[in-house]
């Protein structure tokens, strides 16, 4: 059946010529009639047709640029003698064709090395040039461009293939599609006229064969054969329509029909996209870019509305589209990907219709977004771009970033990428109408804008929400926070009153309304710290360790801005802190500081709370030395901040912040998604867990501080138990911090908490027990050693526990 | 269609001071495959220049020449046909066809091309072709002031040879177009 207009996913019917590229291709294109109703011979018709002006065009061009020779009546010698300037003499087109020659005879000889097997072969070197210098001779205005080879090595390909495969099929099935009328097998009647006349070719032949009357052969006839046999019949039967010309799939006729699938992929077939364009410096007519700058600026645009954080980053470092999207564009992904690949995305990009859906009293942003296929092809940059989204975040500089872009991974997941692409392009199609357009669509669009990082929701969005790009790790978190965050924005709390908590907290962090200008200061700061946290993080897969100690380095720079002579008992926890182990205090604080830091950044598109507890995550992760994936997904959320409603933003932070540290630790250790579903749990529990994720995250600082992984690891499966006992309640924390809190219950949940510490810090003392017992026993010095000072330092830490615990209980 | 230019008799700097402008933008690089130069150019500078029009040089040395290492006479093939150089101040009388003719059985080629007269001559005769380039600057001979510059342009394509002639008269470059045919046969038993 004829292409779907709009790609679906895997709805399409069957489309007609599904095995046979290179018929499909062209119907695509548009060469051959695309109505399902179109017979073979109606096709047969229109490829004698094509192959003919084909001929006529070669024959013409080619005898033109040779110089005159005998018989010439009297040509004004001034002109055209050799050395003439003129360039319409003979010879100066002689010479511009010598020249347009040598060109592409450089770009030929470095085809696909990697299939020289087919493309390095005289007779295909010698078609392809044919065939690339006639274009250029027939659109002088274009002229020949390196990249118009890669344009047509795969239609040759195709074309190629195709032909392999009637091949293959005419051997399966001999005396169908033998053309010999000497061997015709006749009936048993006649047999004996069979026999002889076989005998007579054996005499012939000079050998005595043990003729077979009943040779096994198929013996079908053309109806009998199946269907998709039966149509590669028609298509290479020599006597259907126009005879041999018409045969479609030809060898004879290949150059014919790679030249028509050329020109008409270049020129567009009065659709929008036209290839020819890309190639050439002319601007446009609606903008004033060249056509392959206005599509470059169109998949940035594109970009930015998908993911904003990749698009503001590549923008900062200053990497201009065209840098990567020319060589892209250009070649339609040809030297980006291996041929087979390539040829999957071509069969996508062909079956995208080049029509423009966009009235033509409707404003667009850009024009080559106003056709399906020229929407393809953004939007698969746009997925392109976002499959390379982590490694493109982690560059620093422009040619690092360009590195990457111009060194796209050999093996990619062509399927995932294709569907991501396939979503995104009905949003280019959306995005492209301007916002002067319906007020329904400005809407539409404004509504995609704002919605920032977060995928819109229109009716292909859900399906992105859930996409299956590789980096699982990454998308697990965001689609997990995603969720949060609208079940949060479903439970409808903008404000939480929620207490005292909330004032220490915000008294704790420095958040009040009236401080938030100190840490703008931090501002720059913060990005390059932010920055350097990413780098670190993109750094964790090579060295887990070493980036504890990286991580709290940068850590103490906040410190002092952040530290806040308060008077509450979390301030007393912070300076009990600051008595016993700086780097913990600095852990904890610099955990929320960056987290400040990072919200007031200016980033100020985005309202995503998820990112921000991401964000939060990461820090903890980081600090804790897990999940170094984790980190690296977290990474990108970073970058997006809000700025709106500061205090209650940074409180959820905090409070998030440590939910999620150890929703993300437990994901860590046990590698499950948290079921972030949460039910309405009552405000006590919220309480109860806080001061126990502190300690989890103390003791877990402990456990960097004194580089012993060992011991830490051991206490992350041993205390595995306790985790997933706070980890309902850290789930639901996480989602319910605005649940509304009376004074009174405040009190009780604070109480129950100091017991729930209490508690834990037994659990942490029998652990420490076994870890002793064991050291003791094992032989390893170092491990002992090891083990007898973290202990030693851990144990005080745990007496600490006990004293805020009690701090608490009296509250 | 191999292009060969048979240019000389430059007399740089003692006759001439340079080719005349219409020439020059005419000899673009590129285009010329192989350069016969009769000789008299009469320095360095005139060989380098030729040089950067074709890869493909060919001097023969004329009486006036500094380079004393051109030799006097050059033989090469190019396509179907044998061509030959000399300067011509050897052969007297200056210019006699039949003296000539007796160089060319001698060096046994099909085209002879020669010059010092700083006249442009094409003649056609039963062994070949001989041609005389003249002198592509005007510069005056030993015989006469009155000299056009002229040089010449050969178009080798199979068995034959058109032969573009380039002369500047009156300060227009007139051109003329003369097509000898080698008659594929008698090839000379040495």
């Amino acid at each position: 059946m004829s292409s779907a207009s709009v790609p679906e996913a895997s709805s399409t019917p069957q489309k007609r010529f599904s095995n046979l590229r290179g018929v499909r291709w062209r119907v695509d294109l548009g060469i051959l009639p695309s109505s399902p109703s179109a017979s073979i011979d109606d096709l047969r018709r229109v490829t004698a047709d094509t192959r003919r002006r084909y001929a006529s065009l070669r024959r013409r061009l080619l005898m033109d640029h040779h110089p005159p020779k005998d018989g010439d009546a009297s040509p004004d010698l001034t002109v055209d003698n050799p050395l003439s300037q003129n360039p319409h003499s003979t010879w100066g087109r002689f010479f511009s064709y010598a020249e347009l020659g040598r060109m592409v005879d450089q770009d030929l000889s470095r085809l696909y090395p990697e299939h020289s097997g087919y493309f390095h072969t005289p007779t295909c070197q010698a078609m392809l040039r044919r065939i690339l210098l006639l274009w250029c001779l027939q659109h002088p205005e274009y002229g020949y461009r390196q990249g118009m080879h890669e344009l047509l090595a795969p239609l040759v390909y195709v074309l190629r293939v195709d032909l392999d495969h009637l091949i293959e099929v005419q051997k399966l099935h001999e005396d169908c599609f033998n053309d010999e009328f000497d061997g015709i097998i006749l009936s048993e009647s006649d047999m004996i006229f069979n026999y002889r006349s076989r005998r007579i070719r054996n005499w012939d032949s000079g050998i005595e064969i043990e003729n077979n009357p009943y040779k096994v052969s198929n013996g079908l006839s053309v109806g009998e054969l199946d269907p998709h046999t039966r149509e590669i019949f028609l298509l290479s039967d020599s006597y259907g329509a126009e005879g041999e010309l018409g045969v479609i799939l030809s060898e004879r006729f290949m150059e014919h029909d790679a030249y028509c699938m050329l020109d008409y992929l270049m020129d567009g077939a009065q659709g929008v996209l036209a290839m020819a364009s890309f190639f050439s410096p002319v601007v446009g007519s609606s903008t004033n870019l060249p056509p392959v700058i206005e599509a470059s600026s169109a998949l940035y645009h594109l970009l930015s509305i998908v993911d904003h954080s990749l698009h503001a980053h590549l923008v900062e470092l200053g990497v201009e589209p065209q840098y990567f999207a020319l060589r892209w564009l250009r070649v339609l992904y040809g030297r980006e990907f291996c041929l087979d690949d390539l040829l999957v995305i071509w069969d996508e990009l062909l079956s995208s219709k080049n029509s423009s859906c966009i009235d033509s009293d409707v404003e667009y942003n850009f024009k080559v977004l106003c056709c399906p296929r020229g929407s393809f092809v953004a939007a698969l940059a746009v997925s392109m771009l976002l499959y390379l989204r982590s490694s493109l975040l982690a560059t620093e500089t422009a040619t690092t970033c360009l590195q990457r872009l111009l060194n796209f991974p050999q093996n990619p997941d062509m399927k995932k990428l294709i569907e991501k692409a396939k979503s995104l392009q009905m949003l280019a199609l959306e995005s492209n109408i301007t916002s002067s357009s319906t007020q329904r669509l400005s809407d539409k669009n404004k509504l995609t804008i704002s919605r920032g990082c977060s995928l819109p929701s229109g009716s292909a969005m859900p399906k992105t929400s859930v996409s299956v790009i590789p980096d699982s790790y990454w998308e697990e978190k965001w689609r997990v926070l995603h969720e949060d965050e609208e079940l949060r924005k479903q439970s409808n709390s903008e404000s939480s009153s929620s207490g005292i908590m909330k004032k220490i907290l915000t008294r704790k962090l420095s958040l009040s309304r009236t401080k938030s200008e100190p840490l703008e200061g931090k501002n720059a700061h913060s990005q390059s710290s932010v920055r350097r946290r990413l780098f670190d993080d993109s750094s964790k897969d090579i060295v887990a360790e070493r980036d504890h100690v990286k991580s709290e380095c940068y850590v103490p720079a906040f410190v002092p801005d952040n530290l806040n002579a308060g008077k509450n008992f979390t301030e007393k926890l912070v300076d009990q802190r600051t008595s016993d182990c700086m780097v913990e205090e600095t852990l904890l604080s610099g955990d929320s500081s960056l987290v400040l830091s990072t919200a007031t950044s200016p980033h100020d598109i985005g309202n995503d709370h998820g990112y921000e507890s991401e964000k939060s995550s990461v820090t903890s992760n980081s600090f804790l030395g897990d999940n170094d994936e984790e980190t690296l997904s977290m990474e990108d959320p970073c970058n997006q901040n809000n700025q709106d409603e500061e205090t209650i933003n940074m409180e959820e932070h905090c409070s998030q912040n440590l939910d999620n540290q150890l929703a993300q630790d437990v994901e860590a250790v046990s590698s499950v998604v948290i079921d972030t579903v949460p039910e309405q749990v009552a405000a006590p529990k919220d309480r109860k867990s806080f001061p126990g994720k502190f300690q989890w995250i103390w003791k877990f600082g402990r456990g960097c501080d004194e580089g012993n992984q060992k011991s830490q690891a051991g206490y992350t499966k041993k205390d595995c138990c306790n985790i997933s006992t706070c980890d309902a309640i850290c789930n639901s924390s996480g989602v319910n911090k605005r649940t509304e809190v009376g004074d009174k219950k405040v009190m009780d949940t604070l109480r129950s908490l100091g017991q729930s510490m209490l508690e834990n810090i037994q659990v942490i003392e029998t652990v420490f027990q076994q870890d002793k017992g064991k050291s003791d026993s094992s032989d390893n010095v170092p491990n002992n050693s090891l083990g007898g000072k973290g202990q030693g330092a851990a144990i005080t830490a745990l007496k600490e526990l006990r004293k805020i615990s009690n701090l608490l209980q009296e509250m | 269609m191999v292009l060969v230019l048979a240019i000389g008799d430059l007399h740089i700097p003692h006759r001439a001071p340079d080719l005349p402008a219409k020439f020059k933008s005419m000899l673009v690089p590129g285009k010329i495959q192989h350069i016969l130069c009769t000789g008299n150019l009469c320095i360095k500078e005139v060989h380098d220049y030729l040089k950067s029009l074709s890869p493909d040089l060919h001097i023969t040395r004329g009486e006036y020449d500094e380079d004393v290492r051109y030799p006097e006479n050059k033989t090469l093939s190019i396509g179907q046909f044998k061509l030959g150089l000399c300067h011509g101040h050897q052969i007297v009388p200056w210019g006699d066809l039949d003296s000539l003719a007796m160089l060319q059985r001698q060096l046994d080629i099909d085209i002879l091309v020669t010059g010092h007269t700083h006249q442009f001559k094409a003649y056609k005769h039963e062994g070949g072709v001989i041609i005389n380039p003249g002198s592509a600057t005007g510069a005056y001979s030993s015989m006469t002031y009155d000299v056009n510059p002229s040089f010449v342009l050969m178009d080798i394509d199979g068995l034959r040879v058109v032969v573009y002639v380039y002369e500047l008269i009156d300060g227009e470059v007139k051109v003329d177009k003369i097509d000898f045919k080698k008659t594929a046969t008698t090839q000379s038993a040495h």
